[in-house]
């Protein structure tokens, strides 16, 4: 491929310049896309959350193993009928701009996520908030409407921002977490540096971090392969099967939360009809997508992720698992479809895997008798359909979310803010809100069974496949670990061997 | 050796791969889209003459069904450009005046946009798929033919034979079709042959964009972008795929330069 | 000459008006706009997209936002990038190098090459030798760029795992890694043009060949070498000065591809990724800046054209 002339003159002036590759005690990151502007309140994008994730806390974080932990408030007190949560304050935070963060700036914070003109995707998290005052010099009290369950872990999305710097929030972020923002070059790469008044004395150990946006798959590997970045943090299964033998190069691999799926619009025929949807669950074998797009480093996966231990069923619980290509014709009759099927499918392209999984899950459908065409969409074409539920079904990738209350109330509840399906089925909307009301464990859990098993087979999201999260680190990196949130939390513990 | 050694290999190039095309229904030893995923990343075997993709589709298949797709692309959109971009061209000349002028110009703004851009937007618009990229191939070369066609079309609207036939009162329309069109064939015939070979990079360029033509459609462009991801598993579809598109491209381009030195007169009279 | 002149600028600034019009039009053809890509795939109401939309402007009429923007454009303000809320004109400033050095170092080593390879092949004519030479250059024009970076980047892992090859250093900040990084891309884009202009000099040295001053010269005894060299390679500078008018062309939309595939910062990319994010003034302004620039070259070229070759003049 190479021929002999190109690559004399490169292997000549290679020779020359080895000696020159060296590096600080900053961390190189690839990563393959640009934030969606870096004000954490408006953007959501994984590319975005990835870089906010150094920059900002919230009051509450998410731990590893998906568990509740202390940041912002290092303590917080429940009152008995769950209505009335009081946060302390810890000492010693403070805005990067030098400023001690107060009750006054948490106030702030939640009143511009809850207004309207703020436009921010995170107001329905704080949509039982009733009431948010002082407690004290150093504590903050937050009145619900009702009891919710999961109202710790949807804190824990809300970035607590330097009220002051709200003007140049998407471009110049101010907050309170161990790395601060350096420099952003669009498209290139975003520079952060040590924040040396980090409330957690010793931390972080590195001097600083850069993103380097790298769209190519190859050009990441590359990159990685010899040195010049120390951290893939997002591998998908063909890069990491790629880079699998490579020297200096070491894989870790955590359960996605993130999951690939397929939205089906119940508002429009032929998915309308709850047969339908059955149907193309029975007509997909989750376990040779798996193999095929994942290369077996995945799980099929439920309504729930495997990585939610405690409530996820396991997907033998659901019928409509097993592949049965004559039972989805069955289905289909039953619903009064005669003949091939026709379906467009609106596929998210800038993602390969989404891709990969469409072209399969086109497959599998069209020997089971669908006739399903693909409409790959860029990005902002997809977005624009899918947030005007002008589709008829589309196939994508999801964060999941660490507590199951928050993920099925905004996208399968009558209304809910991601129901774009126009999903509504009064008995779940029903068990819903018992579920988030209840605090007993025990209840919540037997309703969200039931729930499981409701939208696994006949809701309005196929879901396919939660696939194992790679990172790709050189050998001289240590104390990072990935998370199933796609946070890189982590780094501030992580350190760079010389 | 033959006497036009070039010419016949591009006739040969190109014939062979319209060959294939036509007859892919019948020669591709699998159906295009039909997913193995056990025998996936093969090298060329029996089975598999080029090997198989990521999702264990036979590369041969896929290839010979690629040279559809581009052969349709490639071609409705050279021939439109042709068509739209011609006419502009010739009857710009032909009227001359502030039609030419405004014609002209509208075409420079077509011609001064990066081509590539153009095409991306022309796609941003009308969303990705085959129809979308011959549109926007043929957008992009419409005003290469217009400016291309303009100059001789000038030159020819002057000349003795076509005072003569208004002279004796031809119709416009006549003497288009008659006189003029027919004196400019070879060099629409360098150019289009030319553009043929370029239009079929633009599609596969946009085809590493992520544009271009739908999944799972064979097209050698698409299979070419997909094949990058995976290169270091398995390089065979990259390489045949790219491989594939050289080929075509050579085809077109040695038609056009062989064309080209045959037809112009200086050079001729030189063998 | 004046007057030609004046027509010509005025053309210019036809055309100039005539793009950011089309720019205009096709990207707001386009479905999707800045605040819904930035709030994404998430929960928000169609009110919080509302807001944001305002807040950017976009909810104007598109005369309205047109005028807005081609009057500040007049006065030299091309507006805030939509995303980083930086001055366009800054964020553009600072890709413009990347793009320059790319183009330059790919010019430089394409005409190195293609000019003795092009003499060459002209005078090895109707040869095997001219034929495989002429299949090369064939195959470099047709190669796609992204395909040959790729297959480079793979190759370059192979051979030495430890060269730098991708991403950026600035020249200023260390040469030497610069020019380590910028290696394999100048390869790939040079290329086709390399493989193009091979294929200009070629034909314009056969024409100048068959000239009769050549043919004099040739009589006189003038040896071979210098016949193709300094007689007939001075009388094909012309067509070759065209040629690199289209090759200006050439680099920009071979750097759009090449800089993807390396992760080079460039003009390039900044538009690939403006589009994307339907970051309207920074479309806007990057491709006037690319047509303004592929236009003056090619004026530049034609004016050189005129002055060094009397006989365009009088045509």
């Amino acid at each position: 491929m190479v021929t002999m002339p190109q690559r004399l003159p490169a292997l000549a002036a290679c020779a020359l310049l080895l000696p020159l590759s060296a590096w600080g005690q900053t961390l190189e990151i690839a990563t393959d896309q640009s934030p969606n502007g870096l004000d954490p309140q408006l953007a959501t994008a994984f590319s975005t959350a990835l870089i906010d994730s150094n920059i900002y806390e919230g009051l509450t974080a998410i731990d590893q193993d998906l568990r509740v932990v202390p940041a912002l408030s290092d303590r917080w007190t429940v009152s008995a009928d769950g209505l009335v949560y009081t946060f302390h304050l810890r000492n010693g935070a403070v805005f990067h701009n030098g400023r001690e963060v107060t009750p006054q700036d948490i106030i702030a914070n939640l009143a511009r996520v809850r207004d309207p003109k703020t436009g921010s995707p995170f107001a329905s998290r704080l949509a039982g908030v009733k009431d948010v005052s002082a407690a004290g010099a150093d504590g903050v009290s937050i009145t619900l409407a009702a009891p919710s369950a999961p109202f710790l872990a949807q804190l824990a999305s809300i970035a607590i921002v330097a009220p002051e710097a709200i003007a140049d929030l998407g471009s110049k972020p101010v907050g309170t977490g161990p790395f601060r923002f350096k420099e952003w070059v669009p498209d290139t790469d975003i520079a952060l540096e040590r924040n040396p008044d980090y409330w957690d004395k010793g931390l972080p150990a590195l001097e600083g971090l850069t993103f380097d946006i790298v769209p190519e798959s190859t050009a990441r590997e590359a990159g990685i392969s010899s040195g010049t970045y120390q951290l893939l943090p997002v591998l998908d299964a063909t890069s990491a099967v790629a880079l699998g033998g490579q020297p200096d190069v070491k894989l870790l691999e955590t359960q996605d939360l993130a999951y690939s799926l397929i939205g089906l619009n119940t508002s429009r025929p032929p998915f309308d009809k709850p047969e339908v949807r059955e149907a193309i669950n029975m007509a997909i074998d989750r376990a040779q997508l798996v193999e095929a797009v994942y290369f077996g480093r995945g799980v099929p996966g439920g309504p729930l992720s495997p990585a939610l231990t405690q409530w996820a069923l396991p997907t033998g619980d659901f019928p409509c698992y097993k592949p049965d290509p004559a039972g989805a014709q069955k289905k289909l009759a039953a619903a009064g479809i005669t003949g091939k099927l026709k379906i467009t499918l609106n596929v998210l392209g800038s993602v390969q895997q989404v891709v990969d999984v469409a072209q399969v899950v086109q497959a599998q459908l069209n020997q089971a008798g669908f006739d399903v065409s693909l409409n790959v969409q860029e990005q902002g074409r997809f977005i624009a359909d899918w947030r005007a539920s002008n589709f008829d079904g589309f196939v994508s990738l999801n964060s999941g979310g660490p507590d199951p209350d928050d993920y099925f109330g905004r996208t399968f509840q009558t209304g809910g803010a991601t129901n774009v399906f126009k999903y509504s089925y009064p008995a779940l909307d029903k068990q819903l809100i018992e579920a988030r009301a209840a605090t007993d464990p025990a209840v919540r859990k037997k309703i969200y069974d039931d729930v499981q098993r409701i939208l696994a087979c006949t809701g309005p999201v196929v879901h396919l496949a939660y696939g194992a999260l790679f990172a790709a680190v050189r050998d001289n990196v240590q104390g990072f670990v990935p998370m199933a949130t796609r946070s890189l939390r982590a780094l501030r513990a992580t350190t760079l061997a010389k | 050796m033959p006497r036009h050694p070039l010419l016949w290999t591009g006739v040969a190039l190109v014939a062979a791969q319209a060959l294939a095309a036509l007859l892919a229904p019948r020669a591709a030893p699998f159906d295009p889209n039909v997913q193995n995923i056990l025998a996936r990343f093969a090298a060329p075997t029996a089975a598999h003459l080029l090997g198989t993709d990521n999702f264990g589709r036979d590369t041969l298949s896929r290839v010979l069904f690629g040279y559809r797709t581009l052969f349709a692309i490639s071609t409705l959109s050279v021939f439109a450009a042709l068509a739209v971009g011609g006419s502009v061209g010739v009857l710009a000349a032909w009227r001359g005046g502030w039609a030419d002028k405004v014609a002209m110009r509208l075409m420079d703004v077509l011609f001064a946009f990066p081509v590539i851009l153009l095409a991306i937007g022309v796609i941003a618009v009308l969303g990705p798929g085959a129809a979308s990229t011959a549109i926007a191939i043929a957008i992009v070369y419409t005003p290469i033919f217009a400016r291309t066609l303009r100059a001789p079309a000038l030159l020819l609207k002057d000349s003795e034979y076509v005072t003569a036939a208004r002279a004796i009162g031809a119709r416009d329309r006549r003497i288009i079709w008659r006189h003029l069109l027919p004196n400019l064939s070879p060099i629409i015939l360098v150019q289009t042959s030319l553009s043929l070979s370029t239009a079929i990079l633009v599609e596969a360029s946009l085809s590493f964009l992520g544009l271009g033509t739908q999944p799972p459609t064979a097209s050698l462009g698409r299979m070419l972008a997909e094949s990058r991801n995976f290169l270091a598993l398995s390089p065979w579809p990259a390489a045949f795929s790219g491989a594939a598109i050289l080929l075509a491209a050579l085809g077109f381009n040695l038609l056009g330069d062989a064309a080209q030195d045959l037809l112009d007169p200086r050079l001729r009279s030189q063998r | 000459m004046i007057k030609a002149l004046l027509i010509r600028a005025g053309e210019l600034l036809f055309v100039l008006f005539g793009v950011s019009l089309l720019t205009f039009m096709m990207i707001h053809l386009v479905p999707g706009d800045a605040a819904q890509i930035m709030l994404g795939a998430s929960d928000t109401s169609p009110e919080h997209v509302a807001a944001l939309r305002h807040r950017l402007g976009l909810d104007q009429s598109l005369l309205h936002q047109y005028l807005l923007w081609i009057g500040a454009a007049l006065q030299g303000d091309f507006g805030t990038s939509a995303w980083t809320g930086q001055p366009v004109l800054h964020e553009i400033a600072g890709r413009v190098g990347v793009t320059v050095e790319l183009s330059v170092l790919g010019l430089t080593l394409a005409v190195l090459i293609a000019v003795p390879l092009g003499c060459l092949m002209a005078t090895l004519r109707s040869s095997v030798a001219d034929i495989a030479a002429r299949v090369l250059s064939v195959i470099g024009v047709t190669m796609p760029s992204f395909w040959l970076g790729a297959m480079l980047l793979y190759g370059a892992g192979a051979i030495m795992p430890r060269m730098q090859v991708v991403g950026w250093v600035p020249f200023a900040q260390n040469p030497a890694a610069n020019l380590q990084r910028m290696i394999l891309p100048t390869v790939a884009i040079a290329l086709p043009v390399l493989a193009s202009l091979s294929r200009v000099v070629r034909a314009a040295m056969l024409d100048a060949l068959s000239q009769d001053y050549t043919r004099t010269a040739r009589a006189k005894g003038v040896t071979e070498w210098r016949v193709v060299f300094i007689h007939a390679l001075r009388n094909a500078c012309f067509p070759f000065l065209t040629s690199l008018g289209i090759a200006a062309g050439y680099l920009f939309g071979g750097s759009v591809v090449v800089e993807q595939v390396f992760a080079l910062p460039g003009l390039g990319r900044l538009m690939v990724g403006a589009i994307a994010e339907r970051n309207y003034p920074l479309i806007q302004a990057a491709i006037l800046l690319a047509t303004v620039t592929f236009v003056l070259v090619n004026f530049l070229i034609d004016l050189l054209y005129l002055v060094a070759d009397p006989r365009a003049r009088t045509s």
